[in-house]
C-alpha cells in the first residue's frame, strides 16, 4: 500500500432526497470500478424495483450507507463519507461531519435548492467543510441548471460558479462543456464510461466564452497571479485557473458547480475530477483534539505521520468476523501491533488487525497513518472513542455527555422483533452515548432515553429500517427533576419494637440547596453519637431516597445533607436501622425545604427564511420560551431562544406548516430551570390523577 | 428578586445627569469614540442598567453576532455583579433575561423600513415591546440624516434611542468640538458621550445634555473589567 497523503480525499455526499444521490453514488463506485453493472433505483430491472435505497444497498451487496466506502479514481483515495440525512444536533451527526474533509453538494436542476438543500448546507457551514455542487438530473422535463446557480447564491449566500454548462436539456442533453479547458465533453459507451473530448459546437462558443470569463473573474479574487495575467492579458493556464478556483473552494468562498444526469450516465466523471482537482487532501485542513489534561483546551494536531497517534473511531459495524471500527487517523500513524489507549476508558489494547475496506474485498494493512481512514478488528470501543499513543492524553470528542431529557416507551409488536430490538438498543447505546435504555419495574416496559423528540424518532426508525424491529411508542416524557430552595432542619429517631430484636437509630442534622451538584453528603457527627461503622448506612439511605422525590416522585438534584448528630442503641441499632432513619429524615427535612420541580430547558436555534421571521417567533413565544435574539444573514435568519422541552413535543410539524417546509430548527439542552407554579400544579394534578387510576 | 441597590446605581448620573434612564422619551443619544475604546461595552452597561429596572432593551448590532453580543452583556454582569457583591447572580440574570432582545442585522440590509417591520413583528404579537433602543455599528456617514430623520417618528412616542458614532483618530473635531460625523445632525441627539482614551485609561466626557449642577465628578471606564466608575 502506496501513502501519499495529497492524493487522498475523505468526502461526504449530500443531497435533498429527490435529488439522486442513490444514483449519483451508484455512478461513482461504477465509474470506480467498485461495483460491475449498475442497477436502476426505480427498478426496470426488477432488482431495484420495489425497493429503497438502503435495501438495495444490502441487495447489491455494498453498502453505501456504511460507515466508509473506498474508491479509487484517477490515482486519488476516495473515501465516501456517509453523512447522516437528519438535523438533529446529536453527537452522531457531529461525529460523522468530523471525519469529512470536503463534500459534495447534490441539487436537482428542477427543484433546485429546496429545504433539506439548506439543511445539509448549514451542516456543512457549521463545520466549514469545503464544498463543490454537482446539478444532477439535466434530462428532466424543466430543468434550469443557472436558476439553480442563482438559488445557491440567494437562498444560500453560497458565491456558486459554473464549470461547466450543458450541451442541450431535458430530453435532448448531449454531454456538457468544459470551461476550464474549454472543451466539450461527450460520455459514450453502454454506461457512459468512455468520455469523449471533442471541440465545442459552435452554436455554444459564445456562450461558454462568457461563462468562462465569469468563472475567470471570480477565481481572480483568490489569486494575485491569475489577476496578473488577466490585466496583463497573458494565457490564463489551466493551472493557474485550476489553483485559483481550488484556493476559493477550500476557504468556503467559492463553489464550483458541476452538472449533468447521473440516471443518463453524463458528466459523472468530470465530477469526480473535480473531487480530486478542488476538494482538500487531508492536510489541507486542520484539526483540533481537547487535551483532557488541561481542562479539555483545544490543541492543534499536527497531521504528521511520525507524531503520537491521535484517533477517531467513528463508526462500529457487525461484520462476520466481530466488530468491525471505522477510524479515521488524525496525527500519528497506527501500525499493527502497536498499543494505544482509548482515551475514554483508559484501557490499553494492542492492534491485532488493520484493514482497509477496498473493491469488493477487505485489504489487510500494517499501518494507517495521518489523514487516513481504516478499519480495526477485535477492539471493544464505542463509537466516538478516541485512541492515542501511550504519554497524550487527548480527546477528538468532548467527554462531557449530558443527561438524557426525554424518555419514551417502546413496546416490540412481535417475538421476532423483541429479539431484533434488543440487539438495536445495544448497538445504538454503545454508538452514541446520549442514548440510552432501561426496563421501568413497575410497568416493565422498555424504555429508551435522549436528548430530543427527534432524537428518538430517528432511532425508532432505525431500529425497523437496520434491524426489521417494529416497535409501538408511548407518549414522550419529560425527564422532570425535584430540588430544595432553602435549608431545612430535621431530627428523626427511627424505633420499632415487634418481637425480637428492635431497630433503633436517630439522625439530625440539615438539608441545603447545591445548584452546581448532584448530591453531597457531608458528616459532621462528633463524640460517636452516631458510631462510625453506621454513618455509610446513613448516607446509603440518603442516596436511596434521591431516585424518587417525595413531592411528586422525580429525581432529586442540587441537594447537601449535613449530619450533625443522632442516637444509637447498643443491642437495636443496625445498618437497617440507620438506612430506615435517614429515609425518615430526609422526608421530614424535605418537607420543610421548599421543594420544587425543575425542567430541561432546551437550547432552540430556528434557521428560516426572513419572511417568516415573524411567525416563527411568534411560535417559539408561545411555547413559554425566551427568544435571547434573532441574526439576519441575507436571505436566511437566525432566532435563539429558550425553551423548556414539555413545549417542544410536535414542533418539527408546526415549523414545517408555518414556514412551508423552508425552516428547520435544532434543539439541545442547556439547563434545568424551576418549573412556573401554574405549571407545577398542573403536574401535580396529573400525577394524583395517575395514581387514582392505577389505585 | 431583589435587585441590589448598589447594582442599580448609575456611575453616570455623577457626570451630571439628573436620572438614570438620561434620555427622555422620544430622544436620541449617542457615544463617540475611536474604535475599540469600548463603545459596546459602554452600552450594554447603560442597557443592564436599565434591564435591573425591568425596563425592556432591544439592542441591534450591525457588526457582531448574537452569541457575541450575549457574552459581552454576560461578562459585564458578571463584573457588575461581583463589584456590588451580589450572592446569587444567576438567579439575577435569569430574572433580567427576558427584558433585553438582541436583533443582529447586516449592515448593507439596514433600513428605517425594515427594522419598523422587525419591530411590528415583536410588538404585535406581544413577543418584545421595547422601552429603549440600542443602535450598535451603523455607519455615520453621507446617509445618516436621513436614517436619523425617519427614524424620529419611529422612536417618538415611548422609545429612546442609543447609537455608537465611531470617530477617527486622524480626525480633528469640528468648530463646535463635536466629532464631524455629527455635523448636521446633532440637533437630534439629546445627549453626546464621548470616550477619550487617556494613557491607559478611557475617559468618560459629556460633550452634550450634562447639567453641571446634578455633578461634574471624573468619570473612567476600568481598563480590567470595562466597567464605568467614579474616579478618585
Amino acid at each position: 500500500m502506496k501513502f501519499d497523503l495529497n492524493k487522498v480525499r475523505n468526502i461526504g455526499i449530500s443531497a435533498h432526497i429527490d435529488s439522486g444521490k442513490t444514483t449519483l453514488t451508484e455512478r461513482i463506485l461504477f465509474y470506480t470500478k467498485r461495483i460491475h453493472a449498475i442497477h436502476d433505483v426505480k427498478g426496470k430491472d426488477g432488482v431495484g424495483a420495489t425497493m429503497d435505497s438502503m435495501e438495495l444497498e444490502r441487495e447489491r451487496g455494498i453498502t453505501i450507507a456504511s460507515a466508509a466506502t473506498f474508491c479509487s479514481w484517477q490515482s486519488h483515495e476516495i473515501n465516501i463519507i456517509d453523512t447522516p440525512g437528519h438535523v438533529d444536533f446529536t453527537i452522531e451527526v457531529e461525529r460523522s461531519l468530523r471525519v469529512l474533509d470536503g463534500a459534495i453538494l447534490v441539487l436537482c436542476a428542477v427543484g433546485g435548492v429546496q429545504s433539506q438543500s439548506i439543511t445539509v448546507d448549514q451542516q456543512m457551514k457549521r463545520y466549514n467543510v469545503p464544498c463543490i455542487a454537482f446539478i444532477n438530473k439535466l434530462d428532466r422535463s424543466g430543468a434550469n441548471p443557472f436558476r439553480v446557480i442563482e438559488q445557491l447564491n440567494e437562498k444560500l449566500g453560497h458565491t456558486a460558479v459554473a464549470m461547466q454548462i450543458p450541451i442541450g436539456l431535458e430530453g435532448s442533453l448531449e454531454g456538457v462543456i468544459d470551461l476550464v479547458h474549454m472543451q466539450a465533453l461527450y460520455f459514450d459507451g453502454e454506461n457512459g464510461e468512455t468520455v469523449l473530448r471533442k471541440e465545442i459546437p459552435a452554436h455554444l462558443l459564445d456562450e461558454a466564452r462568457a461563462k468562462r470569463e465569469e468563472l475567470i473573474d471570480k477565481a481572480s479574487l483568490f489569486s494575485d497571479d491569475l489577476t496578473n495575467a488577466i490585466l496583463e492579458e497573458t494565457e490564463i493556464t489551466t493551472d493557474l485557473l485550476i489553483s485559483a478556483i481550488r484556493r476559493g473552494t477550500l476557504s468556503r468562498k467559492l463553489t464550483p458547480v458541476f452538472m449533468g444526469s447521473a440516471y443518463k450516465n453524463k458528466a459523472v466523471q468530470p465530477m469526480l475530477d473535480g473531487v480530486n482537482l478542488l476538494l482538500p487532501c487531508p492536510m489541507d485542513v486542520t484539526n483540533q483534539a481537547l487535551d483532557m489534561d488541561q481542562d479539555e483546551a483545544p490543541v492543534t494536531l499536527s497531521g504528521k505521520p511520525a507524531d503520537p497517534v491521535v484517533a477517531l473511531a467513528f463508526k462500529l459495524e457487525d461484520g462476520a468476523y466481530g466488530q468491525l471500527t471505522y477510524i479515521r487517523v488524525y496525527q500519528g500513524t497506527l501500525t499493527k501491533g502497536a498499543t494505544i489507549i482509548n482515551v475514554r476508558s483508559g484501557k490499553k489494547t494492542k492492534i491485532g488487525r488493520l484493514v482497509r475496506m477496498h473493491a469488493d474485498q477487505m485489504e489487510d494493512i500494517e499501518a494507517i497513518p495521518a489523514g487516513y481512514i481504516g478499519a480495526l478488528f477485535g477492539i471493544d470501543c464505542a463509537s466516538g472513542d478516541t485512541f492515542v499513543s501511550p504519554g497524550i492524553n487527548y480527546s477528538m470528542t468532548s467527554m462531557f455527555v449530558p443527561e438524557p431529557v426525554i424518555s419514551l416507551a417502546i413496546v416490540p409488536t412481535d417475538n421476532k422483533s423483541q429479539i431484533n430490538m434488543s440487539k438495536a438498543l445495544n448497538r445504538f447505546t454503545k454508538e452514541d452515548p446520549t442514548f440510552r435504555t432501561y426496563v421501568n419495574e413497575e410497568t416493565n416496559e422498555t424504555i429508551i432515553e435522549g436528548m430530543g423528540e427527534l432524537h428518538l424518532e430517528v432511532y425508532v426508525e432505525r431500529m425497523r429500517r437496520e434491524y426489521n424491529a417494529v416497535v409501538n411508542t408511548g407518549q414522550p416524557q419529560v425527564a422532570y427533576r425535584e430540588t430544595i430552595t432553602r435549608k431545612a432542619e430535621f431530627n428523626y429517631i427511627h424505633k420499632k419494637q415487634t418481637g425480637g430484636s428492635g431497630q433503633y437509630g436517630r439522625v439530625a442534622g440539615f438539608l441545603e440547596p447545591v445548584p452546581e451538584e448532584e448530591f453531597v453528603f457531608d458528616n459532621k457527627v462528633t463524640g460517636g453519637t452516631i458510631p462510625t461503622q453506621y454513618i455509610p448506612a446513613c448516607e446509603k439511605g440518603f442516596r436511596q431516597c434521591l431516585a424518587k422525590g417525595p413531592k411528586m416522585g422525580f429525581p432529586v438534584t442540587g441537594i447537601k445533607i449535613t449530619i450533625n448528630d443522632g442516637a444509637s442503641h447498643s443491642v437495636d441499632s443496625s445498618d437497617m436501622a440507620f438506612q430506615a432513619a435517614a429515609h425518615g429524615a430526609f422526608k421530614e427535612g424535605y418537607a420543610k425545604a421548599g421543594a420544587v420541580i425543575l425542567e430541561p430547558i432546551m437550547k432552540v436555534v430556528v434557521e428560516t427564511p426572513t419572511e417568516f421571521q415573524g411567525n416563527v417567533m411568534g411560535s417559539l413565544n408561545q411555547r413559554r420560551g425566551i427568544i435571547l435574539g434573532s441574526q439576519e444573514d441575507g436571505p436566511q435568519c437566525t432566532i435563539d431562544a429558550q425553551i423548556p422541552l414539555s413545549e417542544m413535543f410536535g414542533y418539527s410539524t408546526v415549523l414545517r406548516s408555518l414556514t412551508q417546509g423552508k425552516a428547520q430548527f435544532t434543539m439541545e439542552f442547556s439547563a434545568y430551570k424551576q418549573v412556573p407554579n401554574a405549571i407545577g400544579e398542573e403536574l401535580m394534578k396529573k400525577a394524583q390523577e395517575k395514581k387514582s387510576k392505577v389505585a | 428578586m431583589q435587585i441590589n441597590e448598589q447594582m442599580l446605581w448609575n456611575p453616570l448620573r455623577r457626570l451630571g445627569f439628573a436620572t438614570d434612564d438620561l434620555l427622555s422619551k422620544g430622544a436620541f443619544g449617542a457615544i463617540t469614540g475611536r474604535a475599540g475604546v469600548g463603545k459596546t461595552s459602554f452600552l450594554v452597561q447603560l442597557a443592564l442598567n436599565a434591564m435591573l429596572r425591568y425596563k425592556s432593551v432591544l439592542h441591534i448590532s450591525l457588526d457582531y453576532p448574537v452569541k457575541k453580543i450575549n457574552l459581552w452583556y454576560k461578562e459585564v454582569f458578571q463584573h457588575l455583579a461581583k463589584q456590588s457583591g451580589i450572592a446569587n447572580p444567576n438567579e439575577m440574570w435569569e430574572t433580567i433575561l427576558p427584558f433585553r432582545f438582541i436583533m443582529t442585522l447586516q449592515v448593507d440590509g439596514f433600513s428605517v423600513p425594515r427594522l419598523m417591520e422587525r419591530l411590528k413583528d415583536l410588538t404585535e404579537q406581544k413577543i418584545f415591546r421595547p422601552e429603549i433602543i440600542i443602535i450598535d455599528g451603523l455607519p455615520f456617514d453621507g446617509s445618516i440624516p436621513g436614517i436619523l430623520a425617519d427614524l424620529k417618528p419611529v422612536v417618538a412616542e415611548n422609545l429612546c434611542a442609543w447609537f455608537t458614532v465611531k470617530t477617527h483618530r486622524h480626525e480633528a473635531p469640528a468648530a463646535d468640538g463635536l466629532p464631524t460625523q455629527l455635523t448636521g445632525v446633532k440637533d437630534l441627539f439629546e445627549i453626546i458621550i464621548a470616550l477619550q482614551p487617556e494613557g491607559s485609561e478611557i475617559l468618560v466626557q459629556a460633550l452634550k445634555g450634562a447639567d453641571p449642577s446634578c455633578g461634574r465628578a471624573v468619570v473612567r471606564i476600568n481598563p480590567s473589567t470595562m466597567l464605568i466608575q467614579v474616579a478618585g
